[in-house]
């Protein structure tokens, strides 16, 4: 059936010899060949075939040795004729080896030489349409005229096109008046080059836009996409080990953030959390493995490579103030000093001297005016305009320098800050250990000091330091303080809690707190009321500013 | 996939490309605020660094974020006779947290850029979106507010079209013609190929400011 198509095409080659394949006459002369070795072929089998027919009907022996040769012999010429036609019908006809899973389902498809009923109809159609009229004349003529049709319409497109394009030539000159092309000049034209390479570059891969990494610090406030989204901790920045605990634990406790800047201090409180949990002991123990703290000492070398300007002790109100600012926008680099201040912090409660008081009552101070920014942000303002109204109210000093705070003061924006996780892992984890071993002195006092810090990380964040009404400060400093290891994480500090906490802090001194850490035992039980007073937190916070 | 071509046009030609564009889409511009963070992964995630997109929508009440990541173009013969560039392009929404997902994962901030403009998106041969944006850079980190004109007198015009593998040939034919009628104004080329201004430029522009009558030079 292959073979007879193969032929008619070959017959309509030979009427139209260059019409239809281009190496057609390499073809023709193929095919004919093969036509005449297939002819020779069937005309050998069917000879031999009537030979067996007569020995069969003669009821003979065969002799076989004429036979084996006769068919070893048609077998070669079958071999060489297929081989042939593989060659030529490629162009024409399907030859499949074998049927596989591939070509099962498409090979009836292929080998048909009947067009499937709906590309017949399809085909008739187009057929009819094209050769309306001229189903009387001859093949070539049909063709001709079918060629003709189809010069004339490309003709007709291209000649459309061209008045198409002249047409808006002609527009946009003629608006222009005189036919004269504008052309720029070589210095403006150069320019514009210079300025278009520095577009494209800075657009397709970023170039000029990078900005180097001792500006990266976040100085101003965030714009207000970025403000949920940014936790002050989470920059660019590489971390130190430190801090790559932090990012790690943070994802497990973003998802209790709330849209708010509440959320940065949450996120912030749940890596120290996870800080916290990480490595309680470590922690706790470092945290009092230290000895006399650098504190008093702004300079010093072991308050971290970034501080720049340590200003004095004596005025710490200022430098609260500008690490407040700052608070949600310090970079790890920050956490990381923050957290080894922190440890500092920490290790120099036994020698609570004067210093600390000092930081306490600036930590007062810093965990209010961080009440206060961070009140602001849960209205969705921006921090900038409370900090500068803090700033006024505590006489910040001008020039405040990013990074230059002191030690001390670091601690204690620290403290205050979103760094509260910082803050209260260590504050947690010696909570924690307060909680399991006798709490001493150092630790509530420690604690305490923390409080402020931990009163403004929002509610998750605190283990057990749940808001509530609390009469004292010293007895909330001894609830949080025993909840902070003991209660489950996620009760939440409200903000009022802290205030009130903050503003004892103020009062409190040492030997307050020592006293208050007496109480813990019986502080656990207000302290579950807090939770409920969650929804109200905002209000007291109110009430207690 | 998509497809996309970029030109350069001054700043002073801007409304009239407004002008034009809006005749020939047919559609309403929209206003376009986004700011586009660049991060580029750490070496704690592959051999080779990979760059991912995080556009945040400023134009709406709520930001919208979406992710972006753009892969090479396509290259070889072919690629060079096609007017535009082809290449792999994945986009997604995401939800406001996905800055942080991506600096947990260890990816870094590489730059960060604020486009303000107008895009239109239309169809005509294929769905198309023209973006005519002035991009923008922040002196501080984030400081959108206070974000200056990389250029201030050039503004960037990009034209996307989203493609498949099978179908990308037909969709840069369609973008490269919807391309031919801006060309009074100004000339779109593959990212990277500079363009240069197009002298007819101030022509062009004038007279689709004009109301229509006379010559204006």
């Amino acid at each position: 059936m292959e073979g007879g198509i193969v032929e008619g095409g070959q017959a309509e080659q030979q009427t139209q010899p260059v019409e239809r394949l281009n190496q057609a006459v390499q073809q023709q002369l193929n095919l004919e060949s093969v036509k005449t070795r297939a002819i020779s072929l069937f005309k050998a089998v069917s000879r031999i075939l009537d030979e067996f027919d007569a020995i069969a009907r003669a009821n003979s022996l065969p002799k076989w040795q004429d036979v084996l040769s006769q068919f070893s012999m048609v077998n070669l010429e079958l071999y060489n004729i297929v081989e042939d036609i593989k060659k030529v019908s490629k162009a024409f006809v399907v030859h499949p080896k074998n049927v596989n899973a591939q070509n099962a389902t498409i090979l009836p498809v292929m080998l048909s030489s009947k067009l499937l009923p709906e590309m017949e109809m399809d085909d008739n159609a187009k057929r009819e349409q094209l050769l309306h009229g001229m189903h009387n004349l001859q093949l070539l003529s049909q063709i001709d005229k079918l060629k003709t049709r189809i010069d004339m319409i490309g003709a007709a497109c291209e000649s459309a096109e061209k008045v198409i394009a002249d047409t808006r030539k002609a527009y946009f000159g003629t608006r222009q008046g005189p036919s004269l092309l504008p052309t720029l000049d070589k210095v403006q034209a150069a320019k514009i080059q210079e300025q278009e390479s520095l577009l494209r570059s800075a657009v397709n891969q970023g170039e000029g836009l990078r900005i180097p990494g001792e500006q990266r610090q976040i100085t101003s406030a965030l714009p207000m996409h970025l403000v949920d989204v940014l936790n002050v901790g989470e920059s660019s920045q590489t971390f130190s080990d430190g801090s790559g605990m932090y990012t790690k634990n943070n994802p497990t406790f973003s998802s209790n953030n709330i849209t708010s800047q509440g959320n940065l201090i949450q996120a912030s409180g749940s890596q120290l959390i996870g800080r916290t949990a990480a490595s309680p002991g470590a922690t706790g123990s470092t945290s009092f493995d230290n000895t006399t703290s650098p504190l008093p000492y702004a300079n010093s070398p072991r308050s971290g490579a970034n501080i720049l300007n340590t200003p004095s002790p004596q005025q710490p109100s200022q430098l609260q103030q500008q690490q407040q600012r700052q608070k949600m926008m310090q970079l790890p680099q920050h956490q990381q000093q923050l957290l080894a201040q922190q440890q500092f912090r920490q290790s120099s409660v036994p020698g609570i001297g004067q210093n600390q008081l000092v930081q306490l009552h600036d930590l007062q101070g810093q965990a209010q005016q961080k009440f206060q920014s961070m009140h602001s942000q849960h209205q969705m303002q921006f921090s900038q305009p409370l900090g500068s109204q803090q700033f006024q109210s505590r006489q910040l000093p001008s020039g405040s320098i990013q990074h230059g705070l002191g030690q001390s003061q670091l601690n204690q924006g620290n403290q205050l800050n979103r760094h509260l996780n910082q803050f209260s892992s260590p504050a947690n984890s010696a909570l924690f250990n307060a909680a399991q071993s006798t709490p001493n002195t150092q630790m509530i006092s420690n604690m305490s000091g923390m409080m402020p810090s931990q009163s403004l990380l929002p509610r998750m964040q605190q283990y057990g330091l749940s808001s509530g009404s609390r009469s004292l400060a010293s007895q909330n400093l001894s609830d949080q303080m025993f909840n902070l290891g003991a209660t489950n994480p996620g009760s939440m500090m409200p903000l009022q809690q802290q205030q009130q906490q903050q503003q004892h802090v103020s009062q409190g001194t040492f030997g307050n707190m020592a006293a208050n850490a007496q109480n813990m035992q019986p502080g656990i039980v207000p302290l579950q009321n807090t939770q409920q007073n969650h929804p109200n937190y905002q209000q007291q916070r109110q009430q207690n500013q | 996939m998509e497809c996309v071509v970029q030109g350069i046009i001054e700043t002073q030609h801007v409304e009239a490309l407004e002008i034009l564009l809006q005749g020939l889409c047919g559609v309403h511009r929209k206003s376009l605020k986004i700011h586009e963070l660049c991060l580029k992964s750490g070496p704690n995630l592959g051999t080779s660094p990979s760059e991912v997109r995080l556009l945040c929508d400023l134009e709406q009440s709520e930001p919208a974020w979406r992710v972006r990541h753009v892969g090479g173009a396509m290259r070889g013969a072919g690629a060079e006779q096609i007017s535009v560039n082809v290449r792999t392009m994945v986009e997604s929404k995401v939800s406001n947290n996905v800055l942080r997902l991506f600096y947990a994962l260890g990816y870094k901030l590489d730059h960060e850029q604020l486009r303000v403009g107008f895009s239109f998106n239309f169809q005509r041969g294929a769905q198309m979106t023209v973006t005519v944006s002035s991009v923008n850079k922040m002196l501080r980190l984030h400081a959108t507010d206070e974000a200056v004109p990389i250029t201030p007198g050039i503004q960037l015009v990009e034209v996307t079209a989203p493609a498949t593998s099978e179908n990308y040939s037909k969709v840069a034919a369609a973008m490269s013609s919807f391309c031919e009628y801006l060309a009074p104004l100004l000339h779109l080329s593959k990212p990277g190929v500079s363009t240069g201004v197009v002298p007819t430029a101030a022509a062009a522009a004038a007279s689709l400011m004009s109301d229509g009558g006379g010559t204006t030079l």
